[in-house]
């Protein structure tokens, strides 16, 4: 089996966002996406950006993918841009679609980023991760063969395929109904305590927000700016009842008040 | 660490009804094939009525029976004749399919090079190949015109659809790629290559067909013993309706076996090839066109491109080392027809011959949409006759143009009848194909949406179906021009003697070279500017309409 989950040896911050711009040309109008964004994760840590449509939560996270660019301020992953991150393999990234290759299997779907990286595929690490994720069994099934819980597992264990240190979730169950994704979160949860990369995950649901992070990013749209940071004091592995204890209420009433109160410093 | 023990107690995939998506059964296939033998049967007794009466053509349309009996005569003729076109056809086929697929791909990778090259594409979409034939023979000897010209053939269907097949690709993927460490080329080599093969495959089930008629139009040129087109041709003036109709049908069967066989696999492929989940967030990035460049730029680069053509035609020529005086260059071509009393004469005779040939080419045209249109509307609103007729409109359009067009030079005789009825027929099939298409791909749930408000078939058709009709007629015009022309100089070239099919065979025997290359160059011409008309047209209309066949 794999080794166990590496120690949280310092507070150092594998993600740091710092000041970052970015601008849209839409029908010839200037849309302001992000403005002044700043957001850091320590390393082995889980964050959530939360915040409603259109506030840049997924402009964000496409900069921090190393798909776009920000117009000004910096982005460091890892003491890396994310261009060399992804390129060295260290980063791995689930869609809200699984966006898996309808010709592959399961198997050869999460051996596509070392054939990718052009690196030899470790078979090993495959058959773990399908474990993992509670595919086993379906290795040889076509995504058009599974449902739709099954192909999100398909793209998480993908996206952990190269062992990454950032993890980018952009709401990776969000198609999925409430009681699946549920489950999908508290097997989330299972998954990431395997080796705790450093996570950002977008979601527009407060309740999975604050249950699997450490810290909740709280955006505002127009132009999308972060609103305020709350930190969730919670011990892992979190037990799916407590969203139901009064201290897990008070810090989602207030994520809450925050994206409802619309005014922002 | 080996595969998991757990596989071993997981159940099998097909035994989780509720987590397994299944493909829906398709009980309308059994059906569908009962249909089409009615249809087979049905025609078949009418074909064979008609001959035994000699109702059309004074004979010149025998029975069914007739031909069986005369085929099964001539059984030993076939086979020296039927190889030596499919091997030419398959060769050429084999060179032009590598050529355009490798040309789709250097045009997805590099767009500038495919806007240089996009004159070269449209010359060789709209070119009347039979112009080609006489030029083809002039430089090459044996069985390389028949090769070349059916690689020419294939050239068009399949570059464009491996060019849509690479960029038509959901817009997910990439990102994926990118993502883990890809750059460009990895997403053409684990995206687009793969995602692109359905379409390739649509491709060449067109180029098949087409391989076919571009070997048996350069066996017309003459100069070879075996082949259907000589088989044709000699069976032609021997005057042997039953034998010319066995030929023409073996041929259409060698075609459609071809689609048929490229068809299956395209469906085969297409399957494995469906995403999962559809893009709900996001349309296919069609054709990245991106911003719309200045003026100045498009006109440089249509300047540019036909440049591309002119300086292919001349560069092959110096390659192949042929002499001035058979081989005419651009400027030989300009020199021949300015200089002179006899520039003169040649205008004189080119203007004639193409007020010939074009009022029959709009003419059977016309009258080849007006029925399409016509009758798969008709077709659409009585859903059981279309069912019956489809299968038979589907072979019969890859039945290959140079074996009809002596059947109806028989049937209708050898004048301006004849002519239209081959631009007619060779019209009508494909553009009965694509309207029907557009009609049936239109979306169930806004014909719900109208029968919801008490709405008939016929009201659905008004504001369903018509919308969506229209820009596909536009899109047949535009695809069934450059086979009308070719009908129309085909007829002309074999029999009516007048036009620029004639004023071709005429110059080849006279070895007026001059003329040889202006009817190619001038046929051409008028081909590209007519396509790119309606291909104008078609585009308007698809605009006002708002894509009407989504």
């Amino acid at each position: 089996m794999p080794a166990g989950p590496p120690e949280v040896t310092t507070s150092e911050p594998a993600l740091h966002v710092i000041g970052v711009d970015r601008e849209f040309d839409l029908r010839g109008e200037r849309v302001r996406a992000l403005d002044h964004v700043s957001v850091e994760a320590p390393v082995g840590t889980f964050i959530s950006l939360i915040g409603p449509s259109g506030c840049g939560k997924s402009t964000l996270l496409r900069l921090l993918a190393g798909l776009d660019v920000p117009d000004s301020g910096t982005i460091d992953l890892a003491g890396e841009t994310p261009e060399a991150l992804r390129r060295a393999g260290r980063l791995g990234v689930a869609f809200q679609d699984p966006a898996l290759l309808p010709w592959r299997s399961v198997r050869r779907n999460i051996a596509l980023p070392f054939q990718v990286l052009k690196r030899p595929v470790d078979h090993a690490r495959i058959e773990a991760l399908i474990e993992l994720v509670g595919l086993a069994g379906f290795e040889e099934a076509r995504p058009g063969q599974l449902s739709g819980g099954m192909r999100q597992r398909v793209a998480i264990a993908r996206a952990l395929a190269t062992e990454p240190d950032v993890l980018l979730l952009d709401e990776p169950f969000g198609a999925l109904d409430e009681i699946l994704r549920k489950q999908m979160n508290i097997e989330l949860q299972r998954i990431w305590l395997d080796r705790r990369p450093t996570t950002v995950f977008v979601t527009h649901a407060i309740e999975e927000a604050v249950f699997l992070a450490d810290t909740v990013f709280v955006m505002s749209p127009r132009p999308g700016r972060i609103a305020e940071k709350v930190t969730v004091p919670f011990t892992r592995p979190r037990h799916p009842d407590l969203v139901r204890t009064a201290d897990f209420h008070a810090i989602a009433d207030h994520v809450s008040s925050v994206l409802f109160s619309g005014s922002v410093g | 660490m080996a595969k998991p023990a757990l596989a071993v107690a997981a159940p099998p995939v097909a035994a989780r009804p509720a987590d397994v998506r299944r493909r829906p059964a398709r009980p309308g296939r059994v059906e569908g094939a009962r249909r089409a033998l009615v249809t087979a049967v049905t025609v078949g007794a009418l074909w064979e009525l008609v001959g035994r009466l000699k109702l059309v053509g004074d004979g010149a349309f025998p029975a069914l029976s007739a031909i069986a009996t005369r085929w099964w005569q001539d059984r030993a003729d076939y086979p020296p004749h039927i190889a030596a076109t499919v091997r030419a056809a398959s060769l050429g086929f084999a060179f032009g399919v590598a050529i355009a697929v490798l040309a789709g791909v250097a045009f997805a990778t590099w767009p500038t090079l495919e806007r240089l090259m996009r004159g070269v594409g449209i010359t060789l979409f709209a070119v009347p190949l039979i112009a080609l034939v006489p030029v083809l023979i002039l430089a090459f000897s044996g069985t390389k015109p028949r090769v070349i010209l059916a690689a020419l053939a294939v050239y068009y269907p399949t570059m464009i659809s491996t060019v849509i097949g690479l960029r038509e690709i959901d817009p997910r993927l990439p990102d994926v790629i990118r993502v883990s460490g890809g750059d460009d080329r990895a997403v053409m080599r684990y995206v687009r290559l793969r995602s692109a093969v359905p379409s390739v495959l649509a491709g060449m089930r067109m180029a098949a067909p087409a391989a076919l008629l571009g070997a048996i139009l350069a066996e017309f040129g003459g100069g070879v013993r075996w082949g259907l087109g000589s088989y044709l041709l000699a069976s032609l003036g021997q005057a042997r309706p039953a034998r010319l109709w066995g030929i023409g049908l073996v041929a259409t069967a060698i075609a459609a076996s071809a689609y048929g066989i490229f068809s299956w696999l395209g469906a085969r492929v297409t399957r494995a090839n469906l995403s999962a989940t559809l893009a709900t967030n996001a349309t296919p990035a069609v054709l990245e066109s991106g911003p719309k460049r200045p003026l100045w730029q498009r006109a440089a680069f249509s300047i540019a491109s036909v440049l591309v053509v002119l300086g292919l035609w001349a560069g092959v020529l110096r390659l192949l080392h042929m002499s001035p005086v058979v081989a005419k260059s651009p400027l030989g071509v300009v020199r021949y027809l300015a200089t002179g009393a006899r520039g003169a004469n040649a205008r004189h005779r080119l203007l004639t011959a193409l007020r010939q040939t074009l009022p029959l080419g709009f003419l059977g045209l016309v009258a080849g949409l007006a029925a399409a249109f016509v009758l798969a509307v008709t077709f659409k609103l009585r859903p059981s006759l279309g069912r019956a007729v489809f299968p038979f409109a589907l072979v019969t359009q890859t039945m290959p143009l140079a074996a009809l067009t002596p059947l109806v030079v028989l049937v209708f005789g050898r004048d301006v009848l004849a002519t239209t009825v081959v631009c007619l027929s060779v019209t009508f099939f494909p553009s009965f194909v694509i309207i029907s298409q557009a009609l049936s791909a239109t979306s169930p749930k806004a014909d719900d949406v109208i029968r919801a408000y008490g709405g008939s078939p016929w009201a659905s058709m008004r504001f369903v179906g018509l919308p969506a009709a229209v820009p596909a007629l536009l899109t047949a015009a535009r695809l069934a021009t450059p086979r009308a022309l070719l009908g129309v100089m085909i007829a002309e070239y074999l029999a009516t003697g007048n036009g620029l099919g004639f004023l071709l065979s005429q110059s080849r025997g006279l070895l007026d070279y001059g003329m040889i290359w202006t009817v190619a160059a001038t046929s051409v011409t008028v081909a590209i500017i007519l396509t790119q008309f309606v291909g104008l047209l078609e585009r308007r209309v698809t605009r006002v309409a708002g894509n009407g066949t989504s």
